[in-house]
């Protein structure tokens, strides 16, 4: 026990010579610090309430991970659209046909709450909870005034509602600590999962969201598209983390600076597909 | 291979199975070791890119671009026969890289850095960089396993 303390405190000491600066200056409440650290659960989860801001599974290690997705069964025309998508991971930028790497398009719901939900921001409002992402600015609404989900999204006929990247969404409580989201009319330009998987814009994602206790937060996710899948399952499981000063980074996708990137290093350097397979989901971080 | 930590530890139900999430005390030993090892692999993966890195001395910065999707150092390198060659490296994204210590000034234009490039299998002089090091000998490492425990809770065993 002493050991371990002797050893964390020596690598305390070389994790600030790798920071000087922010060990010199004054705290300004508009900075980030990473050292600022919660512990433990924080006491009873509040009722009915997801509000706060977030730790995601993609910021550090810190956050459990969670279960990963499970390998959806995809029907021909899900195995069509698959085989024609070069995913990051596989492919290095200059290879993928991954539309957020190559143009920064939106990730979209589920994915941006699946591969890059590093931090985020819930909001509780009269008749909807609104989530305010970290990663790419976006937010995403979610209806709980006992709406039901639209039933034409994307059709020919003129009452059909366009598709979107976050979908459609609506909430309901189960019990006081469990919130249910019910999504649909996802724009299918989005990829469901890193890999390329395909979803169709009718696809059905059910969240089920849990405070576990007061700075603990965790939502399991599941999708049901007979178009692309013979059966409905599982997103994989995420966990979030309180925020104690609730304050997270500006964290964006900007075409000018992809632009620049592939032209000087992610083109130049060519891709040089590696065939591993990926752990897809749970949690886990990119940079 | 994760830091350990004596710690509490708190319950969590989940799908009927009880989740032990360690609540650990602050100990980046481990992780400080492997800042100075290995990259982790960025968003895009590192198959485009050497296994093992070059030290390259007495890199003179010639530009430091401090944005997304990933940061890049661009530098002028002088090898043993006097050829100046252009090189940039990438490094990761401001945000991730603000945790590891760095920020948009920590490079200005005329340092001369200790570079550890892993260079492209094209042969281009592109590379990504696991680790910096400063004329003062500051090392900044490009690693989020250093990051510290910010939220308490470490992954479930």
């Amino acid at each position: 026990m002493a050991v371990a303390l002797a050893a964390g405190v020596f690598a305390s000491t070389l994790l600030i010579a790798q920071a000087p600066s922010q060990a010199r200056q004054a705290k300004s409440p508009w900075v980030y610090y990473p050292l600022d650290t919660i512990e433990g659960d924080g006491g009873p989860a509040p009722k009915r309430d997801l509000s706060g801001t977030w730790a995601g599974p993609g910021s550090t290690d810190a956050i459990p991970r969670g279960a990963a997705a499970e390998r959806p069964s995809l029907t021909p025309l899900g195995q069509q659209v698959l085989s024609q998508r070069k995913p990051i991971g596989r492919f290095g930028p200059a290879g993928t046909n991954d539309p957020s790497a190559r143009f920064c398009d939106p990730l979209g719901f589920p994915l941006n709450f699946i591969y890059q939900n590093r931090a985020m921001s819930v909001s509780t409002m009269p008749n909807r909870v609104v989530f305010l992402l970290q990663f790419g600015g976006f937010w995403r609404e979610v209806w709980t005034d006992g709406r039901a989900l639209p039933t034409k999204v994307g059709g020919d006929d003129r009452e059909s509602l366009d598709p979107t990247y976050m979908g459609y969404s609506v909430g309901r409580w189960e019990v006081d600590y469990n919130f249910v989201i019910d999504t649909t009319g996802l724009d299918e330009r989005t990829w469901l999962l890193r890999d390329g998987t395909p979803h169709s814009v009718m696809a059905h994602v059910q969240e089920r969201w849990t405070r576990v206790d007061h700075n603990t937060m965790k939502v399991a996710m599941t999708i049901d598209d007979p178009k692309m899948f013979t059966k409905p399952f599982s997103l994989g499981t995420y966990f979030y983390r309180w925020v104690p000063n609730q304050k997270i980074n500006e964290w964006l996708c900007v075409p000018s600076e992809t632009l620049k990137y592939l032209q000087e290093q992610g083109d130049p350097a060519g891709s040089y597909p590696d065939a591993q397979q990926q752990r897809l989901g749970g949690g886990g971080r990119g940079r | 291979m994760r830091s350990s930590s004596a710690s509490a530890a708190v319950g969590v139900e989940d799908e009927g199975m009880t989740m032990r999430l360690r609540v650990r005390a602050f100990v980046p030993m481990i992780a400080v070791v492997l800042a100075l090892s290995t990259p982790i692999a960025a968003h895009h993966g590192d198959a485009a890119y050497a296994d093992k890195p070059m030290e390259m001395k007495g890199c003179v910065v010639t530009e430091f671009d401090w944005m997304n999707p990933h940061s890049l150092i661009k530098f002028d390198y002088k090898t043993a026969t006097g050829e100046v060659q252009k090189w940039t490296m990438e490094i990761g994204s401001p945000p991730s890289m603000t945790l590891l210590g760095w920020s948009r000034t920590t490079l200005r234009a005329g340092d001369v850095i200790t570079a550890y490039v892993y260079q492209a299998k094209s042969g281009v002089k592109v590379g990504r960089t696991n680790k910096v090091i400063l004329a003062d000998g500051t090392v900044l490492a490009d690693r989020d396993d250093s990051t510290p425990s910010r939220y308490g809770a470490e992954p479930p065993k």
